[in-house]
């Protein structure tokens, strides 16, 4: 399309008005002369059928909700999805959304010198109170700086003035989001339904006492669930790992402990229903948080305890009432563990005794073999027949399996191939892990061997049709999980195991798919890092790297630059064992397990002892003392504690 | 079940954010519309159940219109009122039903009976009315008016069925223009602003009246 010889800028038109009113009515014909521009405008322009708009002007406290990554990825993130709805039903809050724009997008902003805007009332995030970034992945960092520029805000928190907004960030990668602490205000650890009010309320408070903004990091360092990275300081020893993580006042805590909702809050009925074709376009149902199973790999398993579950009864309401208000085609059912559900059977049962008539698709993902019985498949077969089926051993011998506590009878996993196929699904998807510890190269032949004994099944049931598919991953040591100390395997094993299986796997008619081991460096190093990783992120951003979750390998070198201009060594976080007695940078977040536990699992993991399933043995993993006494006295397993 | 499907044929505007949304994403956000209203609304047959729906015509990315059309089928007969009641709650502000008729099953399809769509382009103040009209009548002297599409030269000239132009209407300066379009000869507004080096961003184009054999 051809471009106008004429291009108008806020700046130059700045200078004709100066009245606000005519500027904000400039900057919206602006806004669309530029979607004119760009692909698949409706990403920016909001208006979906359930968005709220709030009166601007009457509203005192005013959100923006920001996912990082573009509105296709971001948008249907149930997250966002519930503190829309929660902060939008207070009369003195509103909470618009933004995302991070296009490549496109961003270079038509910046020709023509506007901010990024919110897509509800189109003002520009500057002009909100509260910045909440949700940071579900490492990946996305690179984004939040470039969405600050792009807004006008400085990115170093020191740099900031009094009047710009306060710049939160929320989510899983929160549990350790060191590497980011230069440019955050604040973090909210755990769960945010109930934080997120109370963080309104106080910050009500403030802005009526026009305290100033240090007072503002003051006060949320106090408030439980809230950390003020900038009101802490970390000391290094000589070999670079940590000495000690000190508040740097005595009335603000030493340990930031997260917060959970004890009860699960009512789930949100009134989805937005996306205008514009994206990722994942369906109706996400939270049915549990939480598992009980303990793998050590897991970082969710290990930082979203305890688990609670919906009942059926809340569920079944909940899914009518919601695909009323959007019209949606198809539902996922999620949790971390589904068939983990107490009410599973009961719940597929009643969604296809109350849906059946409707011609929709609905998603079960995450089922573990052991507790998925034949009737639940026949339950499934109904919900969504055809297609493929995903099931995730992980690991193919029992003895990997027991060191990363996912164990499983050989049988029993043999048998329910049998019966996915028996049931007619033709494609069955295996997850697997390579790089765990104390994996020799029998461990990994054991999954080929599984693989092909998996076909071998599939053919003698559906013949050719029965397709195979292994998808490799490798093992990220996470912060918070048993394998935190680990080093990650050397990128040249790593390479020799993959070449291996896809030698193996094309020779059996086999579809495999693995990530090349450089492409996972970046999230290595992001996950693992201490805030010692601020000034790298910060030079990689400048140097052009954004979006990593999608080109992470292209972006690498850029990363690597900026390593080694900063003085940072990359290899220090990745490779090397840390002393189970070092401090590691994420010890003063508490995600109620206790250090002392996981260092018991991985001591029992190398010994190949396994925890089976806690909800019928206590571990005492620490979750208890740490929020028992919030635990409703009237539903006692509610909560898959024993 | 009635076996045969009762035809309905809905006429709709489009404005505001939603000229940003494509023909696909727009068919889609009536197939999600027509589900919250839960009609009994005739699904495709087969493997993937759809739900049965046919847009006259594409509008192109950005232009606003009053005359969209499209039909949909149900399993029964439903007051037309009560449709376009239930239609207008569950779509979005900037789409609105404006009236909606039960035909004739048997009717051609209506991509194949469109013949011409008229628009009304109002006229940016640079270059203006006057430059706009001796640009245009430029244009029109020539043979052909020839534009490169998919790799294949098209001669816009015998598309252009009616033109005329309105200066000082209530809206500024418009230009009126019928334009083809029938399946083997589609002509889009923008392809002609183009040529008259106006950037179609610059204007409001406004789609007025489907026209059907």
């Amino acid at each position: 399309m051809k471009k106008s010889s004429q291009t108008y800028t806020i700046t130059t038109l700045q200078k004709k008005f100066t009245a606000k009113a005519i500027l904000i009515t400039i900057m919206n014909s602006l806004i669309e002369k530029i979607l004119y521009h760009v692909e698949k405008p409706g990403r920016y322009v909001g208006g979906e059928h359930n968005q709220i708009e709030k009166d601007w002007g009457s509203t005192p406290l005013r959100w923006c909700l920001i996912f990082p990554d573009i509105y296709d990825i971001g948008q249907t993130n149930l997250g966002l999805a519930m503190l829309y709805q929660i902060l939008n039903a207070e009369p003195d809050i509103l909470a618009e959304r933004s995302f991070a724009p296009w490549i496109d997008m961003e270079a038509q902003l910046r020709e023509h010198d506007l901010p990024l805007f919110s897509l509800e009332s189109k003002k520009a995030l500057k002009e909100f109170d509260i910045l909440g970034f949700t940071l579900p992945y490492e990946s996305i960092y690179t984004n939040v700086l470039n969405i600050l520029e792009l807004s006008g805000i400085e990115a170093y928190v020191s740099h900031r003035t009094e009047n710009d907004p306060l710049i939160l960030g929320g989510g899983q990668a929160c549990f350790n989001a060191e590497p980011m602490a230069d440019f955050f205000d604040a973090f909210v650890i755990g769960e945010g339904e109930e934080v997120s009010l109370e963080i309104s309320h106080l910050y009500k408070a403030w802005k009526a006492n026009n305290g100033s903004r240090q007072e503002l990091l003051f006060q949320l360092a106090k408030f439980p669930g809230v950390y003020v990275p900038s009101l802490y300081e970390v000391d290094y020893l000589q070999d670079g790992t940590i000495e000690a993580i000190r508040p740097l006042r005595a009335d603000i805590p030493a340990k930031i402990t997260k917060r959970i909702v004890p009860v699960l809050p009512p789930h949100p009925e009134k989805f937005l229903v996306p205008n514009v074709e994206i990722v994942h376009d369906r109706m996400s149902i939270e049915i549990m948080r939480g598992c009980t199973r303990g793998c050590r790999f897991c970082h969710a398993g290990m930082v979203n305890r305890p688990v609670r579950q919906r009942s059926v009864d809340q569920l079944i309401p909940t899914i009518k009432n919601a695909l009323k208000s959007t019209g949606y085609e198809e539902v996922g059912l999620l949790s971390l563990s589904s068939s983990d559900h107490t009410q599973i059977l009961e719940l597929t049962q009643q969604v296809h005794e109350n849906f059946h008539d409707k011609k929709l698709a609905f998603g079960l993902p995450s089922l573990r073999i052991e507790s998925f019985s034949v009737d639940l498949m026949n339950e499934l077969q109904e919900l969504k027949p055809g297609g493929g089926f995903t099931l995730a051993p992980e690991a193919a011998t029992e003895r990997m399996r027991a060191v990363i506590n996912k164990p499983l009878d050989e049988e029993d996993f043999y048998f329910t191939v049998k019966k996915i196929f028996e049931h007619g699904w033709r494609s069955l998807k295996l997850y697997y892990m390579i790089g765990l510890p104390t994996e020799t190269m029998e461990d990994v032949e054991a999954i080929l061997e599984a693989g092909i004994k998996v076909k071998r099944i599939g053919k003698s049931i559906l013949g050719n049709s029965a397709k195979v598919h292994l998808g490799i991953g490798t093992l990220i040591p996470k912060p918070h999980t048993p394998f935190q100390w680990l080093p990650v395997e050397s990128p040249e094993t790593i390479q020799a195991k993959i070449d291996y299986l896809k030698a193996g796997t094309r020779k059996a008619g086999i579809k495999m798919s693995y990530n090349i081991p450089d492409s996972s460096l970046l999230e290595t190093w992001l996950s693992r890092g201490d805030r010692r990783l601020g000034p790298v992120i910060y030079r990689a951003w400048k140097n052009g790297a954004k979006f990593d979750a999608w080109g992470e390998r292209e972006n690498l070198p850029i990363w690597r630059e900026a390593f080694e201009s900063t003085g940072v060594d990359p290899d220090f976080y990745a490779y090397r064992e840390r002393g189970l007695d070092e401090i590691l940078p994420w010890d003063h977040i508490d995600i109620g397990v206790k250090k002392n536990f996981l260092k018991q699992d991985l001591q029992w993991s190398l010994r190949g002892r396994t925890r089976p399933d806690c909800r019928n043995t206590c571990y005492a993993c620490g979750i208890l003392d740490a929020f028992g006494e919030t635990r409703p006295d009237n539903n006692i397993s509610y909560w898959g504690c024993p | 079940m009635n076996d045969t499907p009762i035809r309905i044929r809905v006429k709709y505007s489009k404005s505001g954010n939603l000229r940003f949304l494509g023909h696909i994403d727009t068919q889609n956000l009536f197939e999600r519309a027509l589900r919250r209203t839960e009609l009994p609304i005739r699904h495709t047959q087969g493997f993937n159940k759809r739900i049965r729906i046919n847009l006259a015509s594409a509008l192109p990315l950005g232009f606003i219109s009053e005359a969209e059309i499209l039909d949909i089928w149900l399993d029964q007969p439903i007051d037309t009122e009560i449709i376009g009641k239930k239609l207008n709650e569950a779509l979005p502000d900037d789409i609105k039903v404006l009236e909606v008729q039960m035909v004739d099953n048997a009717l051609p399809s209506l991509q194949a009976s469109l013949v011409s769509s008229d628009y009304l382009i109002s006229i940016p103040a640079d270059p203006g009315l006057e430059t706009f009209k001796n640009r245009f009548q430029a244009l029109l002297t020539g043979e052909k008016i020839e534009i490169i599409k998919r790799k294949k030269t098209i001669d816009l000239k015998p598309m252009i069925l009616d033109y005329s132009f309105q200066s000082e209407s209530p809206d500024g300066d418009q230009s009126f223009i019928r334009l083809s379009s029938s399946p083997n000869a589609n002509a889009r507004p923008d392809d002609l602003l183009q040529l008259l080096e106006i950037d179609p961003a610059d204007c409001l184009v406004k789609r007025t009246k489907l026209n059907f054999s």
